[in-house]
């Protein structure tokens, strides 16, 4: 740098403030060149290098991440997922976090089928169950939306509402120190979602579409999630059936480099429907 | 007496005050960078669907956070950080489970005007799967500086 600084210094006027004004200048440009660079990323980086205190927990997809991606799938059956009987109201209050999470899900599926019945039924059916569990203020408006976008037929709309329902419920129950059932809320959407995605999957396998079920990390989440719940909640008979699926599902989806097989989306589908009927079920 | 019962007073007062403020502060920190977040991603709105749920902290300039994220094949997102330290310089990208880098395009700006600096990553993934957000404060004044990460999605046609 000092060589090129003479060189502007011979060429320009011999004057001492010249120098110093090209000294600066090139100066200036190592200097702003050298802070682009810091700025480049490696193009690798070692993850075990990063403590676990540095690595924040997975963010739950909502359900219409999955869903702009299952329309791509051919054009699967979606009325024949619904699952149509009438949304019950449990007494347990984590059985009910788990239904709403599950029915907010089936709202999806029948925004797929084009069920304007059946889209308005689970619009009502989430503000029953968000009353249930102390959160009705935060979806009132929501499941009112659902309504009426579902009489007009605005699919993308419901999709919205649902994911704003999901989000809202989610959002109040943190608010209220009841993160453990807004973590039912999620598990409750992921196993209805999963429940549906195999499904779909398994009509009409292909590689790719099985791929959308590589999800390792969720899956340790929702396990996390659970290890960590009060014990009067982590032995909740739902909850440790749950907690079971989990542990099953895990090592298939969690093979690096492996295809997810149709057998493997079969059990997987196997295990989420079962504890799906349970979650919808009274006992 | 008087004037120890008055100089505790003063000092529960002001220990009090102190408190209130430093706690008000730290929230309007981490606030602002969350609304900051938001107002980066404003010119994504139109295309993608922005989550409402965020993650966000403090850290020290030169320190880096891992951010774990499930991200599906067939969708474009893209990540947007901020801080309420404008003249900050703070970076996001993308890598996959192996460690690689895997996003499309990044940036980083410095909003003076704004009071704000922000940044943001894009990725179309190849596949389905669990990927790192890795957020950086490069330089800061200050000694912790409060950031905030939201994403948005859109399928691809």
């Amino acid at each position: 740098m000092a060589s090129f600084c003479k060189t502007l210094y011979k060429r320009g006027k011999s004057n001492t403030s010249s120098l110093v004004l090209a000294c600066l200048l090139v100066g200036l440009f190592f200097f702003s060149f050298g802070s682009a660079k810091a700025d480049q990323p490696p193009a690798s980086i070692n993850l075990s290098d990063f403590p676990a205190a540095s690595v924040q927990d997975v963010v739950v997809p909502v359900p219409s991440e999955i869903f702009a991606v299952l329309d791509k799938l051919g054009n699967p059956n979606w009325k024949a997922q619904l699952r149509l009987g009438k949304t019950r109201n449990p007494s347990d209050r984590g059985q009910v976090a788990l239904l709403l999470g599950s029915v907010i899900a089936e709202g999806f599926i029948a925004v797929e089928a084009e069920d304007t019945e059946r889209v308005k039924d689970l619009g009502r059916d989430v503000l029953t169950l968000a009353d249930a569990i102390n959160v009705r203020k935060s979806v009132i408006a929501r499941s009112k939306s659902i309504i009426e976008k579902a009489d007009q037929r605005d699919w993308r709309g419901v999709r919205a509402e649902f994911d704003g329902a999901l989000q809202d419920v989610r959002s109040a129950m943190d608010e209220m120190n009841d993160e453990n059932l807004a973590q039912l809320v999620s598990l409750g959407g992921w196993l209805r979602g999963t429940d549906t995605l195999t499904a779909i999957v398994n009509d009409n396998y292909t590689v790719s579409g099985a791929e959308l079920l590589h999800q390792p990390e969720l899956v340790h989440y929702f396990e996390r999630c659970i290890h960590t719940m009060p014990t009067r909640m982590r032995k909740n008979l739902l909850v440790v059936r749950i907690n079971d699926v989990l542990h099953q599902i895990a090592p298939i989806i969690d093979e690096k480099g492996k295809n997810i097989t149709r057998e493997k989306v079969q059990k997987i589908h196997t295990l989420t429907s079962d504890i799906v009927a349970k979650i919808n079920s009274n006992s | 007496m008087l004037t120890l019962r008055t100089s505790r007073f003063s000092l529960l007062t002001l220990l009090f005050l102190g408190i209130v403020t430093s706690f008000s502060s730290l929230h309007a920190t981490v606030d602002d960078a969350l609304s900051f977040a938001y107002e980066a991603a404003l010119p994504y709105y139109k295309q993608y669907a922005i989550r409402k749920d965020a993650w966000g902290g403090d850290l020290g300039p030169g320190d880096k956070q891992a951010i774990t994220t499930q991200l599906f094949k067939g969708n474009d997102y893209w990540f947007l950080m901020a801080s309420d330290v404008p003249k900050a310089s703070i970076s996001v990208h993308l890598y996959d489970s192996n460690g690689k880098l895997v996003e499309s395009e990044s940036w980083q700006k410095m909003n003076e005007k704004k009071h704000f600096s922000s940044a943001g990553a894009h990725i179309i993934p190849k596949s389905t799967g669990t990927y790192f957000a890795i957020v950086q404060i490069i330089r800061s004044p200050e000694e912790r500086t409060h950031w905030a990460l939201v994403y948005g999605y859109k399928d691809v046609k």
